[in-house]
């Protein structure tokens, strides 16, 4: 009887395990049965294992279930993500299209580059001094910026009226009644070439639809994300 | 519990059917790292971190035992968690007591279903099993760990541990040794029924 070595240590272990050959095993079995030494170890080493098989197991503190978050799952494309995906794009297009409508629409039209010209042939009939006759007259300015309105063919614009001189009136010679404001700056009615000023409806057009289609885009995120939460809410522990 | 049925639908991405495996093997995985990390806090941590990466690998589970190959994720866990505490060691904070000492087994761990003697006897083994499990390095607690904690066969515990498999016989069998020794030292606190006597049964 000797000490058994690290080596026979490791057999007994694995012999205790049914981890050894039929042949090994056998051949361990009847050393053990005439090694007292031997048969010692591998009670001590049966022991030790059976005492850790009777570890306490101990429950878990909390749930380990994984959240989505967690998972990094993100919630799923909604069908319509090819189109909508270009949602904002087609916004932007749209907005540029409005303001290019509205841009190209004033200088078509006109009317509004004739508003703001108006300030400056204002100013020759509203000079503070007394009117004359001559101020009757539209202002030169004001009939460039109104192509259509006063050609170079056209009668000379005479104002009505007021500003005409009243003969006999109480001896007031040269006296001539002020202008009115209004009538310094706009053309007669009876030309003819006054028009209504055109509503241009594409703004509003391309307003609608990019805001139809951002509108769209969210409603149709927001509800495949409401729909992911419900689903994907972890469970409780039973 | 379907489980086969369970990891294809979870390999397919469903989250529901991972989290069904999750509640159905979270006290293993949670107990294997509490006896391999020794530390409760850094057991929950790495169990969930090995669920984590249990969810994000599964496409690499090819069949066999699911269980052996989460205590394999959970054995990688737990490394990690070692070589953290090694760079970064720290002190454990007990609980105070109304005295100001600390309290080493705090009423909320405490097992409602025991009576005290029960409960006693449960936490003096406990309490010996772990002191002489820390005492091992910690490959050879792995393995002690892996294969009589946990039940796992050698293969299993060669493919977790990532080493062959006459270290793991090698080891298992140097661990046992070891713990045979140091199980001795506590005999007489160990309850009547694990007082390292003959193993009826083997």
């Amino acid at each position: 009887m000797k000490t058994p070595t690290l080596r026979d240590i490791e057999r007994l272990s694995a012999f205790l395990d049914g981890q050894l050959s039929r042949a090994d095993a056998a051949r361990l079995e009847s050393r053990i049965k005439t090694d007292r030494e031997l048969a010692a170890a591998l009670d001590d080493l049966r022991q030790a294992r059976a005492v850790l098989r009777r570890t306490p197991q101990r429950r878990a503190p909390r749930n380990f279930t994984l959240t989505p978050k967690m998972a990094g799952i993100k919630p799923p494309v909604p069908r319509a993500a090819p189109v909508l995906s270009w949602a904002s794009a087609v916004a932007m297009l749209f907005f540029v299209c409005t303001l290019g409508t509205n841009l190209l629409g004033r200088l078509s039209f006109g009317a509004p580059a004739s508003l703001a010209a108006a300030p400056s042939g204002m100013g020759g009939g509203y000079g503070g001094g007394p009117a004359d006759t001559n101020a009757t007259q539209p202002p030169a300015s004001v009939e460039s910026a109104l192509p259509g309105t006063a050609t170079p063919e056209a009668p000379p614009y005479q104002a009505p009226g007021p500003t005409i001189a009243a003969p006999g009136m109480g001896g007031a010679e040269g006296y001539s009644t002020p202008a009115p404001e209004t009538r310094a700056v706009q053309p007669p009615e009876t030309t003819g070439n006054k028009r209504a000023e055109p509503v241009n409806p594409w703004p509003y057009i391309w307003l609608g639809l990019a805001a139809a289609l951002i509108g769209s885009a969210m409603l149709v995120r927001w509800a495949g994300k409401r729909a992911f939460r419900r689903k994907a809410s972890p469970k409780q522990k039973p | 519990m379907d489980e086969p049925a369970l990891i294809r639908d979870a390999q397919h991405g469903d989250l529901d059917a991972f989290n069904s495996l999750v509640l159905a093997y979270q006290d293993t995985v949670y107990n294997t790292a509490l006896r391999i990390l020794s530390d409760e806090d850094l057991a929950a941590d790495a169990s969930q971190e090995a669920f984590l990466s249990a969810f994000r690998a599964l496409n690499s589970y090819r069949g066999g035992s699911f269980r052996a190959w989460l205590l394999r994720t959970v054995t990688n866990a737990c490394y990690d968690e070692l070589r953290r505490k090694k760079r970064r060691p720290t002190t454990p904070l007990e609980p105070d007591s109304d005295d100001g000492e600390e309290v080493e087994s705090p009423r909320w761990l405490a097992d409602p279903s025991a009576s005290p003697e029960q409960q006693l006897e449960r936490e003096e083994l406990e309490h010996a099993i772990q002191h002489c499990l820390d005492a091992l390095p910690a490959d050879f607690r792995t393995v002690v760990v892996l294969a009589d904690i946990q039940g796992l066969d050698y293969t299993e515990v060669a493919r977790a541990a990532r080493v062959p498999l006459g270290t793991i016989k090698s080891r298992l069998a140097r661990a046992r040794l070891r713990l045979r020794e140091c199980l001795q030292a506590f005999r007489e606190l160990l309850p009547a029924a694990f007082r390292l006597e003959k193993e009826s049964g083997l």
